[in-house]
């Protein structure tokens, strides 16, 4: 199934209910409301054969904290990418690790880089920041390297 | 490193530590078994002793300098992610590369999987109590790395890859010794494969344990050897062709049990098709320009793809037009292989577990230090040695049995 193949069939099968932001031949990138991660999501496992989570990116904007989501396809040169923006100061999304593990840990990174909350989460640990690591989040936009550094100077300072 | 899981007092559950630090391997990971008797009932991981900030760090570079940071990510995988990051941009820019570039990235990216796959029998030989292999396995990687450093003037890290080709051109000079050590290694290499194919003890051992099943593969994201072990057909060089592989001629190895035999196969047969893939490359090197100058990167964004020695690599980028990525996201391939353990761990006995932990070429560490948590009375401690040495026990028993030396039969 080509590119254009899926991208026709998302589009009869959900219209206006998603939002292309680019499409080419070999990449298709697709803006969803919150709500409709887990239909867009389902359907896309039900009818594509090979389709797994590549990986998920978090990514501060200025409208909000977006949650987008890589699935390649395996056999194929396709990457879908579901794209989810959630307003700050708290972005809540849904979380895809209640419906696949591949989700468990990109889930959990995110949110304790960038401050997302993932509803559902069977086990929303912290992955990769230190015990004692301050309430920041790194990839923020606001987070500032020299003043973190001095705010917790001497801990560094070894 | 304090074990804090609650099922250390549970019945006669015990809590094993694997972590975070080992010689033999590169980088710090931790692993808590939880086991009832010799069963392993839990795997849990913890990733964050290293954790380097490099996404960070590559939204404060410029296009010409993150390849260069990337290299740094693994010490096995340099051109992986260098290369892998010029697939996104060059996706994001729609642009071509010039042939002689593909093809000094193709050599670069199989040598380096040939020395990595080396590396990873040699381990899992010593892990499995077999020390020849490991002892062999990795006197045949050194040649490979010297061909490596013969091309681009260093051993790991060739800082060849940029945006639109690659840096420098790699001496025709030396073509000649290259192909003659891939002949050499070639060799080797076929006489390991059918050594390790051929003894009894190694297929007693090794079939039927750390098994991942084709649904668990597509569940967790599984990629690389580890996926086509369990007969799952991808490989990103054929699926998103990038370099030079749509044009040269190669197989995709896939077998169907998924277990750490058929993953060791996999691995032995890829080594093959990797060293036809430099001879190709180097017999047919094209002439002509290796980069386009140096790009200016457009707002947009791109999806980058390879296929590291352990599966699929992954990059996002997004651009805003300035000469700085506003994001990178970079997704190695042990990211998802080493949660599946999940799958593959629980229900084994502890003295596999250390090959099933190996059996995905894992980019991790054990441990020097490994603590069995007795309840909350007593702390018992032993070393990762221990583990190893269990494991080695059981190999050696199954050869006694059946009557093989305990050792690789490479005569």
């Amino acid at each position: 199934m080509e590119s254009a193949d899926l991208g026709k069939r998302l589009e009869c099968e959900f219209a206006d209910r998603i939002e292309w932001t680019a499409r080419s031949a070999k990449r298709l990138y697709v803006s969803l409301a919150p709500d409709m991660l887990y239909p867009v999501f389902d359907w896309l496992r039900e009818h594509v054969p090979g389709f797994r989570l590549g990986t998920s990116t978090g990514i501060d904007l200025r409208e909000g904290v977006g949650v987008f989501h890589h699935f390649p396809i395996n056999g194929k040169a396709q990457v879908v990418t579901l794209k989810v923006i959630a307003p700050k100061p708290d972005p809540r999304v849904p979380s895809l690790a209640a419906k696949i593990p591949a989700a468990a840990w990109i889930e959990r990174e995110m949110a304790e880089m960038l401050g997302i909350e993932f509803e559902g989460h069977p086990d929303p640990r912290p992955l990769l920041k230190a015990e004692d690591f301050p309430d920041t989040y790194p990839l923020r936009r606001g987070f500032n390297v020299p003043e973190f550094k001095e705010s917790i100077g001497e801990r560094l300072d070894f | 490193m304090s074990a804090s899981t609650s099922d250390t007092t549970a019945g006669d559950r015990r809590v094993i530590q694997i972590g975070p630090f080992h010689p033999l391997l590169e980088e710090p990971v931790g692993f808590q078994l939880t086991v009832e008797g010799e069963r392993v009932v839990d795997v849990d991981a913890r990733m964050d002793y290293i954790h380097k900030g490099i996404e960070r760090l590559a939204q404060e570079r410029t296009y010409d300098m993150v390849p260069i940071l990337l290299e740094r990510i693994c010490g096995i995988c340099s051109v992986t992610h260098s290369v892998c990051f010029c697939n996104a941009a060059e996706d994001l820019l729609q642009l071509e590369v010039p042939p002689r570039a593909n093809h000094i990235r193709t050599i670069i990216g199989e040598l380096e999987r040939i020395h990595s796959h080396l590396l990873w029998v040699g381990l899992a030989g010593h892990f499995i109590g077999y020390n020849t292999v490991f002892m062999w396995a990795w006197k045949y990687r050194e040649p490979v790395c010297d061909v490596f450093e013969m091309l681009t003037g260093h051993r790991q890290n060739s800082a060849l890859p940029m945006v639109g080709g690659v840096r420098r051109d790699i001496p025709e000079a030396y073509f000649d010794e290259a192909l003659r050590v891939m002949d050499r290694v070639d060799e080797q290499v076929k006489m390991l494969t059918a050594a390790v194919l051929d003894d009894p003890v190694l297929a007693a051992r090794l079939k039927g344990i750390g098994v991942l099943t084709a649904q668990e593969v597509v569940d967790w994201g599984v990629v690389g050897p580890t996926a086509r072990a369990s007969g799952v057909d991808t490989d990103v060089r054929r699926d998103d062709p990038y370099a030079s592989y749509a044009e040269l001629d190669w197989k995709v190895i896939t077998t169907e049990n998924g277990d750490v035999f058929d993953k060791a196969v996999v691995r032995l047969l890829e080594l093959t098709e990797s060293i036809s893939i430099v001879r190709q490359c180097l017999q047919n090197m094209p002439k002509g320009e290796i980069n386009q100058g140096q790009q200016h990167i457009p707002r947009g964004e791109g999806v980058g793809r390879y296929e590291a020695p352990r599966g699929e690599d992954i990059h996002y980028l997004r651009s805003n037009g300035t000469n700085m990525p506003e994001r990178l996201k970079v997704r190695a391939p042990s990211y998802t292989n080493i949660a599946s353990f999940k799958a593959s761990c629980i229900g084994e006995s502890i003295s596999d577990v250390t090959i099933t932990l190996a059996a995905c070429d894992p980019c991790y560490s054990c441990t020097e230090r490994t603590a069995v948590v007795k309840g909350v009375d007593g702390v018992e401690t032993h070393t990762f040695q221990d583990l190893v040495r269990l494991s080695q026990h059981t190999t050696r028993a199954l050869a006694r049995e059946m009557g093989r030396r305990p050792d690789l039969d490479l005569g």
